[in-house]
């Protein structure tokens, strides 16, 4: 994760995420496409002075399919408390993280990295966890409304 | 340990530059600001505050003979700052830029500096007697991307610029009136000015850091890909070799002595670089210690209290064991080094001391005295 500050060539005065803004090419490097599987991918996209990240998470059903949706935009409508992620996912993927040389500079990057780890696993915790109560809260209800048909 | 002083002075430090007496320190701490520290019975005091830029100063400069100090900065002005009794008085330079200025540099005779641009274009200055104001002359047409780093060869009319297109530029900047033709063959004879003498392709990804060795026989330059690149023989037939390191990039050179060079980036230790006696260059070692420091368990806190406050403390039990924390590189520096400046003592051309600035905020001087290894290279 190797950003710099680096002012637009295309606006003078400006400073702006080169990998949001794509019109130089040369300032933007090769992106990285990591796949688990078809349903499970992480995206890389670095320039000289900010990197995006676009992860995929891993839905098996229609249900975690609704949960993932719903919690995702709940965080990411909250997205300034997070500072680097991204308020609206890249198309195809579920949640995305912009990190500009500002973060780099305010904060470690060894920090950053783990920030991230730690908020992708805390997330699939979370979701397996709304996952198995909305699955129990359904069974209950199912059976306290059928127990006056018996 | 080579890092004899550490000096806190801002949260972040964009650029740094010394006095010719070395006792005061300009740096730029990452606003539109340069703040001026002198050492005054072991303490730090700041003296002055130039205040004139509107966007981060991306470079300063300073005369070792004149006295002055040249800022560049994002919002593509320049000014020459003259010591006129206890305050600095800024002058205007009319770079004519319409892009920011990235890097600036003074000439070995400090008669002309050169800054670089996103413009695409070199910027060359030279102070007109009859008008009393400093002129620029741009060389435009060759870049095909932002300058990122410009360097003076000795003899003060080769100039080396580095872009983000990957290639180092060598041209000539000689400008009648301002420099003396000298009856030496070589590339200085081409004495037009903006004519590029060489264009070196070496590179796959961002060039930074170009510097040029004391005797202006060795070109060295980084790229963003690892390497760095020493080119032998400045002309028409140039030799090139390319010294690839596991880690990660850097950021800017600095030749301490002709066969001896010291690099800083990313990785936030200086990286030594020496030439045999058959001129092969390779890596030596890092200077300053690499201690593996662990980071602790409160990452990022802002964070997990934003999160912890939506989801209620006791799911987010901080289970660090599921995730080993990153460790961090350890060293002097704790982020990113971005400038390396040398501390010349007068008379003696290799360079014994330097110092580093990185984006933590500190300003560290490395003395290479006691390095028995590396005593042979100087």
């Amino acid at each position: 994760m190797c950003l710099q500050n680096f002012p637009c060539q295309e606006v003078e005065r400006h400073n702006k995420p080169e990998v949001e803004l794509k019109t130089s090419p040369e300032l933007l490097l090769n992106p990285v496409l990591i796949c688990r599987n078809e349903a499970e991918k992480c995206l890389i996209e670095t320039s000289i002075n900010s990197l995006r990240i676009s992860l995929k998470v891993k839905q098996a059903d229609e249900l975690e399919n609704i949960l993932t949706k719903k919690f995702l935009r709940f965080l990411s409508m909250r997205a300034e408390a997070f500072q680097v992620l991204r308020r609206k996912p890249v198309q195809g993927y579920d949640i995305s993280f912009l990190i500009t040389n500002y973060h780099y500079e305010d904060m470690q990057k060894h920090k950053l990295i783990d920030f991230i780890v730690q908020f992708m696993e805390d997330i699939e915790k979370e979701i397996s966890e709304l996952k198995m109560s909305v699955n129990t809260r359904g069974r209950l209800v199912a059976t306290e409304f059928l127990k006056q048909f018996i | 340990m080579a890092a004899i002083a550490v000096h806190q002075f801002a949260q972040c430090i964009t650029c740094h530059a010394w006095s010719p007496d070395q006792s005061m320190v300009a740096f730029c701490p990452n606003n539109n600001e340069v703040h001026i520290y002198r050492l005054s019975q072991d303490k730090w005091e700041k003296v002055h505050v130039l205040q004139k830029h509107d966007q981060i100063v991306s470079g300063i400069d300073w005369s070792a003979r004149s006295n002055r100090i040249v800022t560049a900065s994002h919002d593509r002005n320049s000014y020459v700052w003259n010591l006129e009794g206890s305050e600095w008085v800024p002058t205007l330079v009319i770079l004519r830029l319409n892009r920011a200025a990235l890097c600036v540099q003074w000439s070995p005779k400090e008669n002309k500096f050169a800054v670089g641009s996103g413009a695409k274009t070199v910027c060359i200055c030279y102070y007109e007697q009859e008008n009393n104001w400093w002129v620029s002359k741009l060389i435009r047409k060759r870049h095909d991307s932002s300058v990122t780093g410009v360097a003076w060869h000795p003899n003060n009319i080769l100039l080396a610029t580095t872009s983000t297109d990957g290639k180092c530029r060598v041209f000539s900047t000689f400008i009648k009136g301002v420099d003396t033709k000298d009856s030496r063959t070589g590339p200085s004879s081409d004495s037009k000015f903006g004519e590029q003498i060489l264009q070196l392709d070496l590179s796959l990804s961002w060039a930074f850091g170009v510097k040029w060795s004391p005797s202006g026989n060795t070109l060295a330059y980084v790229g963003h890909n690892s390497m760095i690149y020493f080119v032998d023989d400045v002309g028409p037939s140039p030799l090139a070799q390319n010294v690839a390191f596991r880690d990660l990039p850097l950021r800017d050179v600095l030749f301490v002595s002709e066969r001896m060079i010291v690099g800083v980036g990313f990785d936030c230790s200086p990286m030594v670089f020496a030439a045999d006696e058959r001129g092969i260059w390779s890596f030596v070692r890092f200077l300053g210690e690499r201690k593996m420091a662990s980071s602790g368990s409160k990452y990022g806190s802002q964070f997990s209290e934003a999160f912890g406050k939506l989801y209620g403390q006791s799911k987010h039990g901080v289970s660090t064991d599921a995730v080993e924390p990153s460790r961090s590189r350890g060293g002097v520096h704790e982020n990113c080094i971005n400038c390396i400046v040398p501390l010349r003592q007068p008379g003696i051309s290799t360079v014994m001391r330097f110092s580093t600035s990185g984006l933590d905020g500190k300003v560290v001087v490395w003395d290479l005295e006691n390095q028995a290894d590396l005593s042979d290279y100087l």
